[in-house]
């Protein structure tokens, strides 16, 4: 299987992320004025992912309030030996996001009968200039997906679907969609360059 | 879809990695899943860097939130609690002792971790060591918390809040509770001032009267500042003034703003 190499811009962040790791280091200190500094770097992404999953922007916005609070709260739990203080802090945004949209469908189920469209967040949204080459690396690499990798990562990560879910709008079986998921992201991290 | 209930073994379960990053585990499978993570060392770090590619896209969907989250969350950290670092069995009789004398007491030892801040690590045990040598038990550093009075403010149920930018380049952000008749100040991103220089808060009387009557509230540092006995229609008022402070300010402030009412 061809491999892109890894994207040579992706060094440059873990430049960026040591610093919130350190900045986390203080928050779980009462540092409040830390605190400010990891809301400016994490308040466009978790509020955009959260935005991604849930649509609505009142309740993403609620969602975002509890997570950003939430990584305050328990910044003594980030272990910089597990990951990066990123990747720490959009688990916790995209979990809370995708919990309460399974939350709200558990009495009615989801209609299943036609993907949606997960192109981005409506035009109303501004988005956060440092994301833009994120964006193109993200892009390229999700171009260098299979479709059906693609397409299972955008609905199940950006759509907030489990993968039972998945695999019906999609109409396939259950266990493709689950060694897809899995070969689609090993091909992401190892295109991203990411390092853990 | 043949077998959706058949029983899954370990080998089952390791392909799930992919679904359990990206959240894509509902309920009891997820649990199955973070059951067998503890015992398969190779999920667990194929979870990790699957998290961390997860992570980018979710950074390139990132967007402006409205400005109002900012200083609700700001706000909302100085009345919650901070959960203690969780401690390790075999570490936990020495970080006790660390965490005594210093909240950041983290469970880690820095040779395990290399991405932990050494300055923090140092201080750590220096502070550790200084608390062992003259039998200090006490909190020596505590994390700041501002007085009472400020979270009071900060959590008022009739808190306004409103934020302008400065003519020097950065913001101030005011909250005001009227039942209380006392205001919180902060400010991020003003431009540094040389030693000699402080940046004072002042509440102003009421536009258009002249002369402008000022008290000080305080000078500006790091944390926020408290002004209090506010009237509706008074301003506050930031100016730049010889360290320590003066009685009157003597330069024109770099900011004024109307008490939200």
């Amino acid at each position: 299987m061809r491999q892109l190499p890894p994207d040579p811009g992706a060094a440059e962040d873990t430049g960026r992320d040591p610093d919130l790791a350190s900045l986390l280091a203080r928050v779980a200190c009462g540092d409040h004025q830390a605190f400010e500094q990891v809301y400016s770097e994490l308040a466009g992404p978790v509020y955009g992912v959260v935005r991604q999953v849930l649509r609505d922007p009142a309740q993403s916005e609620e969602i975002a309030q509890e997570v950003l609070l939430e990584i305050w709260r328990t910044a003594s739990r980030f272990d910089p030996g597990r990951g990066s203080a990123a990747a720490w802090s959009l688990t916790i945004a995209h979990r809370r996001a995708v919990d309460r949209v399974r939350s709200e469908n558990a009495g009615s189920r989801r209609e299943l009968k036609a993907a949606p469209d997960l192109s981005g967040v409506d035009e109303d949204v501004v988005e956060v200039v440092a994301a833009r080459l994120d964006q193109q690396r993200v892009r390229r690499c999700l171009g260098s997906l299979t479709d059906l990798q693609r397409e299972s990562i955008k609905l199940a990560y950006y759509g907030g679907y489990s993968y039972p879910e998945v695999a019906q709008l999609l109409g396939v079986a259950l266990g493709t969609v689950k060694t897809r998921i899995r070969d689609g992201m090993i091909r992401m991290r190892d295109c991203l360059g990411v390092d853990w | 879809m043949k077998t959706p209930h058949r029983s899954a073994g370990p080998d089952d379960l390791h392909v799930l990695t992919g679904s359990y990053a990206l959240d894509a585990l509902a309920g009891p499978e997820r649990e199955a899943f973070e059951r067998h993570l503890q015992h398969c060392a190779s999920c667990d770090a194929e979870v990790r860097g699957l998290r961390e590619a997860a992570a980018r896209l979710a950074m390139a969907r990132a967007v402006e939130p409205p400005d109002r989250m900012r200083q609700r969350v700001l706000a909302a950290t100085y009345r919650t609690r901070q959960l203690p670092p969780a401690l390790d069995e075999r570490l936990s009789r020495r970080a006790s002792i660390v965490r005594l004398v210093h909240p950041a007491g983290r469970r880690t030892a820095p040779a395990r971790h290399p991405h932990l801040p050494r300055a923090i690590a140092a201080a750590v045990g220096a502070a550790a060591a200084a608390a062992i040598a003259f039998g200090v038990v006490s909190q020596v550093t505590a994390p700041l918390r501002p007085p009472a009075a400020i979270s009071s403010v900060l959590g008022a149920r009739d808190a306004q809040t409103e934020t302008m930018r400065t003519a020097g380049g950065g913001t101030v952000t005011v909250t005001v509770s009227w039942d209380q008749r006392e205001a919180v100040v902060t400010t991020a991103g003003l431009s540094s001032l040389p030693s000699a220089r402080v940046y004072q808060l002042w509440v102003m009387s009421p536009a258009g009267i002249s002369p402008v009557q000022a008290r000080s509230a305080g000078l500006l540092r790091s944390g926020p500042v408290l002004a209090s006995a506010i009237r509706p229609g008074d301003r506050i008022g930031i100016t730049v003034e010889p360290a320590g402070g003066t009685a009157q300010p003597t330069t024109k402030p770099v900011v004024t703003m109307t008490l939200p009412v």
